[in-house]
Formats: structure tokens, C-alpha cells, sequence
């Protein structure tokens, strides 16, 4: 398990791009309290990065460091090799999308966007045109001359987006301006987002708690939790590698099973005592890995876990549990089994069905098996 | 149905009692500026506009009400620009002593005006500077001030914080910020609160019967003297184009920014 991320970390490190901004042991205290605990990364330019966590684990006072809003305690940021703490929000090249928008509600939509050129002094003969380019960039060609309150929640999204690439910043902060909308339009306006960044290769960082979001549209994912930083790594490494029981619970669907440590090879392969029940696993943070007799738990994601009427069909599987099915879900694309299992004292174990319509469709209270492969199981302390 | 009824019948006659109440003294005033007869009285006697006619031609009546309008702008200008920022400060900041502000705030409610009035009398005696009419908008600005700074407050609570930041991020400097965004966003506050300043000024009696002397009585004053001698219907009259000032700025007020921010400011 160490290898991928080392591979991971140099392949960044010897990429030589340049790097746009540095974040170097930035703390917050807010009256005592650590908002942001010393939180450190790199992100080469051109790169879209997601800072993802649950509501309060800081992700959000970290990016107000960032655009300039608020001062780190400890710490200093870099942009484009040159420490900010010192320079107020004018005067960083940065862009921001707000939450709430905070569009100038008593301007039109291309005085929104025309805005940053006016106060950064650009050639107001030139003015007029690039706000109907990026007007035009978002898909809101012909939409200039509206007020903000006359749009749609999805057009006054693309004006913000406008507004805060228009003058072509360094650096583009989105602050979980998504939040509020419908999922259709969200999952339909993060691709947006991704196809903008792409197209004009701006340095980005995100802020969302939509751990899909996180995945779908990032380079990098930084997952944050109580001020701390928990894991930074490409989405698929995220997902397929979470370096801690954090990261394995708040991405995906991920079950639990604690149990002692019994065995721990050099490769990487542990072994875990529930009751009567041995199960294999993986280590899960190299970094940090469990010892023979520690506590720990097993995490397995739901999609992992193959689900069989007898225990015959899941005879090539290395771990296998008996249970009992104890409520079914079906959210259309898949069907979500709880089952309960007896070996692990009736613990519910969640199982994703993701071919419902030609599978087996079992019922609550029909008896189960549920079998999974040792290396799909990460053992973290 | 009939208690929603009984309740319907309950509440209209409230309505009815209330409106009839407060439009009284101004439908009597007004009857009685149209009057023929050479008394003030309700009905009037025969229509006329023959007082109308007399107050156009009265230099002191006409004099006086300049003198209204001068105290009213003194009293404007200098709210606008004071009350504007301590209602923005109020709203946006945790301002230290905010509980001491907020009691100064309700003082036109719990001090006698009279009190304020000879106060200031005696401030402005003793700097020399009676007889002025601009000392009489100060002093108007003063008791008033409140009225303005709740206006403001009312529109710059509503303010989302964002928008200040927005603005920075955008490249602007904090005046900037100030000028091209705090402000439009509290605009209906400020209009609001200037009408009501001004209204509150043209109206003032009490303070300015306090600070006027004969050569520079304003309106209300000049009414007021008036009466002590004889009552003629000239004084309806001028009434009346009073009342009709302060419609004027109402009516602007529910053009601009709408009647309903104004009932609503706290």
C-alpha cells in the first residue's frame, strides 16, 4: 500500500510545474479555538483542487486566508512565491465565486462582470467586449444587460463565474457557491465548472462538503477535518486509498468492523480477531501502522461486498459472512441492502446492488451471504 | 362563518374609528381654509380660495416658510452624511458601548423636548450664535438624528457581508468598497431617513420657538404667535400648503424606495 502514494507524491513533486500557491503550517485561532491547525500544501499551477470536509473542519476559513479576508494566526501563504500576509484582498489577483453569490445586487449582470475591470484600472474602450467574451464563456451571451434579481439561480451562478475570471486572476476560489441549488443543476454546473477551468487553465481551489462534487471535478482533493488536514491526493487515490478512517467514512459508503489485530506481514497484509471471526485485510496508512494486539477497524465500502443467496457462489471470495437482510433500498441506478450479521454481534453491514433489475432481489428477513476480497478491506487503528 | 363574520364587522369598525380619528384635524383644516367668511370654522362658510390668495401675498408668511425650508435642508445635509455612518457602524461592527448608543438612541422618546430645547438654548447662547437660522437645523439634526441612524441601520442589517468582500476581491480599495457598493446597497435607508429628517424639521416647533427670535421666526413659530391674537382662516390656509409639503416627501418616499421599508425601519 506505500508505494502508490509515494509514486503519487513524486510525480507531483517531479512534474516541474511551477507552483501557485504554497500553504506553509497556516493556523487559526479564533479566541482560542484552532479554526485551521497547521495546515501545509503545494498546488502546481493550472491544477483545480478541492479542499473537502464536513461543516466547521475549516476548509472554509482556510480559502478566507487565502482571497485575504482573514490573517492566518501561524503560518504563511505564498502566492506565486510571494508570502500574502501582508497584502490586503485588492490587491491579490485572485477571483472568488461566494456562497451566496454577492453579486451587486444594483448592478446589471455585465456591470457585475465589468466591475473587477473598472477597479483594476483596465482600458475602458476594451471594457464592453471582454465582459461580453466571458459573458459569452458561461453561456450568457445576450444576458448583459439584465438585473441580477430578473436571472435564474443557474445564471446568476454563470455571472459570478464571469465576474470572478473577467480580469484573468492568478487564482480562482470557489466557496461552496453550489450548495444551494437542486442537484440536477449543481451536478450540471459542476461540470460547468470543470470545463471553464479547463479551457482557461486557471490555477483553482474549491470548498465544498459534497464529497461526488469533490470527485467529479478535481485534480486534487484535500479532505479536512477539526482545522486538520487528513489526506491530499488525486480523487481516485482518495477514494481507492483514504489514509485514515476519516477519509474511508466521510467518502463513500464505508462499513466498519472492529476487532483486535492479530497478524501483520511485511506486504502490507493484517489480520483482524472479531469474536470467532479472522478477517484479512490491508494496512491502511503505512504511515502510521497497526501493531499486533492494537484495536483497529476493518473498512470495507459497500459496492465491495458481493451479496448471494448460498455461500457456494462466493466461494472465490476470501472473507465470507452469514446475515440477515434487514431493509432494502432501492435509489433507482442501485439497490442498498442492510444486513445484519451475527458473527459481528448484528452489526449492520450496508451492500450496494448496482445491476438490480437482473440480479437476485432479496427480501427483509431472507438469510444471506456476503463475501469480499482481503485486499478491498483497509485495517486502520 | 358568523364568528368570522362578528370578527370582520369588529375589526372594519376598529379600521373605521382609527382612520376617522387621525384624518380629522387635517379634513377640518383643510374645510376650513376654503371658507368665504372672514372666521376660521367647520363647515366653512361658502367655498372660496380667497386665503389662499391673501397668504400668497403675506411677505411674512411666505418669509417664514423660506425660513422652514433653510432649517429643514440645514437639518438634512448634516443628518445625511452623520447619521449614514453611525447607522453603517452600528450595523456592521460590534461598537464598544453599543448598549450606551442604543439607549442615546431612544432619548427623543423619553426626554421632553422642551428639556433638549432649553439646553440647547443655553449651548448656543453661550457660543454666540442665537439668531442664526442654521443653529435651529443643528438642533433640529440633533433630536432627530436617531430617527436617521434607525433608518440606515434597518437597510445595512440586511447587508450581506459578502458583498463588502466581493468588492474587495474584485480589486477595489475599502473607500471604493464604501462608494460603490455599501452605500447603493443602503441607499433606501438613507433616502428614507433624510425624507423623515426632513419632514421632522419642517414640522419642528417646540426647539426652534426656543431658538428664533423675531427676525427669523420659522412657520410653525409664526402659527403659533398667530393664534395668540387673532384666528383667521390665513391660518388654515398655510396649514394646508404645510400639509401638503409633507405629502410631497411622502409621496416621493413610496416613489424611491417604497412605503413599506419606511414602516418597517426599526
Amino acid at each position: 500500500m506505500q508505494e502508490p502514494f509515494r509514486a503519487v507524491a513524486s510525480r507531483e513533486a517531479e512534474g516541474g510545474r511551477e507552483i501557485a500557491v504554497t500553504v506553509r503550517n497556516v493556523g487559526m485561532d479564533f479566541d482560542g479555538v484552532h479554526a485551521v491547525k497547521n495546515a501545509s500544501f503545494d498546488l502546481p499551477k493550472g491544477r483545480f483542487l478541492t479542499i473537502l470536509g464536513p461543516s466547521g473542519s475549516g476548509k472554509t476559513t482556510l480559502l478566507r486566508m487565502i482571497a485575504g479576508f482573514q490573517t492566518p494566526s501561524s503560518g504563511e501563504i505564498f502566492i506565486n512565491g510571494e508570502a500574502v500576509s501582508a497584502v490586503p484582498p485588492h490587491k491579490r489577483s485572485i477571483g472568488m465565486v461566494f456562497q451566496r453569490l454577492a453579486l451587486f445586487p444594483h448592478m446589471t449582470a455585465a456591470e457585475n462582470v465589468a466591475f473587477p475591470l473598472k477597479m483594476r484600472r483596465r482600458d475602458a474602450r476594451t471594457i464592453p467586449e471582454r465582459v461580453e467574451r466571458y459573458l459569452e464563456l458561461v453561456r450568457l451571451g445576450g444576458y448583459g444587460g439584465r438585473r441580477i434579481h430578473e436571472l435564474s439561480g443557474g445564471q446568476q451562478q454563470r455571472v459570478a463565474i464571469a465576474r470572478a475570471l473577467v480580469f484573468e486572476p492568478d487564482l480562482l476560489l470557489l466557496d461552496e457557491p453550489l450548495a444551494a441549488l437542486d442537484r440536477k443543476l449543481r451536478e450540471e454546473m459542476q461540470l460547468e465548472f470543470r470545463r471553464i477551468q479547463r479551457e482557461l487553465g486557471v490555477t483553482t481551489i474549491n470548498v465544498t462538503h459534497d464529497q461526488r462534487e469533490a470527485l467529479v471535478v478535481s485534480d486534487d482533493i484535500v479532505v479536512m477535518d477539526q482545522g486538520e488536514i487528513q489526506q491530499k491526493a488525486q480523487p481516485i487515490h482518495t477514494y481507492r486509498q483514504p489514509r485514515n478512517a476519516f477519509v474511508a467514512n466521510f467518502i463513500g459508503v464505508t462499513n466498519f468492523i472492529a476487532g483486535t489485530v492479530r497478524a501483520v506481514s511485511e506486504a502490507g497484509d493484517v489480520s483482524i480477531l472479531r469474536g470467532d471471526l479472522m478477517l484479512a485485510g490491508k494496512i491502511g496508512d503505512p504511515v502510521n501502522p497497526p501493531a499486533e494486539g492494537d484495536k483497529a477497524s476493518g473498512a470495507i465500502r459497500a459496492e465491495q461486498i458481493r451479496l448471494a443467496g448460498d455461500a457456494a457462489q462466493l466461494s472465490k471470495l476470501d472473507c465470507m459472512l452469514a446475515g440477515t437482510v434487514t431493509d432494502t433500498i432501492f435509489e433507482g441506478e442501485r439497490m442498498v441492502y442492510e444486513v445484519a450479521c451475527a458473527a459481528i454481534g448484528d452489526e449492520v453491514i450496508r451492500v450496494f446492488d448496482h445491476d438490480p433489475a437482473a440480479h437476485t432481489q432479496f427480501d427483509i428477513g431472507e438469510s444471506v451471504f456476503l463475501g469480499w476480497n482481503a485486499r478491498d478491506m483497509l485495517v486502520f487503528r | 362563518m358568523s364568528g368570522s363574520r362578528s370578527k370582520s364587522v369588529v375589526l372594519w369598525t376598529l379600521v373605521t374609528i382609527a382612520l376617522v380619528t387621525l384624518s380629522a384635524p387635517t379634513v377640518v383644516v383643510l374645510g376650513a381654509s376654503f371658507t368665504g367668511g372672514n372666521i376660521i370654522t367647520f363647515p366653512p362658510d361658502g367655498l372660496s380660495l380667497r386665503w389662499y390668495a391673501r397668504i400668497s401675498q403675506a411677505s411674512d408668511l411666505r418669509n417664514a416658510f423660506l425660513r422652514t425650508l433653510h432649517v429643514a435642508a440645514v437639518c438634512t445635509i448634516v443628518a445625511i452624511p452623520v447619521g449614514t455612518l453611525a447607522g453603517i457602524a452600528l450595523a456592521k461592527y460590534a461598537v464598544r458601548f453599543e448598549k450606551t448608543i442604543q439607549i442615546y438612541l431612544l432619548l427623543p422618546f423619553t426626554i421632553p423636548l422642551i428639556g433638549s430645547g432649553i439646553g440647547l438654548m443655553l449651548i448656543f447662547g453661550n457660543a454666540g450664535i442665537l439668531g442664526q437660522l442654521w443653529p435651529v437645523g443643528i438642533a433640529c439634526c440633533v433630536i432627530n438624528l436617531p430617527f436617521m441612524i434607525w433608518a440606515v441601520t434597518a437597510s445595512a442589517t440586511g447587508l450581506d457581508p459578502d458583498l463588502e468582500l466581493a468588492a474587495a476581491n474584485c480589486g477595489a480599495p475599502p473607500l471604493q468598497v464604501f462608494f460603490s457598493v455599501t452605500l447603493p446597497a443602503v441607499m433606501p435607508g438613507v433616502i428614507t431617513g433624510s425624507l423623515l429628517m426632513f419632514i421632522l424639521a419642517l414640522n419642528e416647533f417646540l426647539v426652534s420657538l426656543l431658538l428664533v427670535d423675531a427676525r427669523i421666526v420659522t412657520l410653525p413659530v409664526l402659527i403659533y404667535n398667530s393664534i395668540r391674537s387673532i384666528i383667521t382662516p390665513d391660518l388654515a390656509a398655510i396649514s394646508v400648503v404645510f400639509i401638503a409639503c409633507s405629502a410631497v416627501a411622502v409621496f416621493l418616499l413610496d416613489r424611491l424606495v417604497g412605503l413599506d421599508i419606511f414602516l418597517k425601519s426599526k
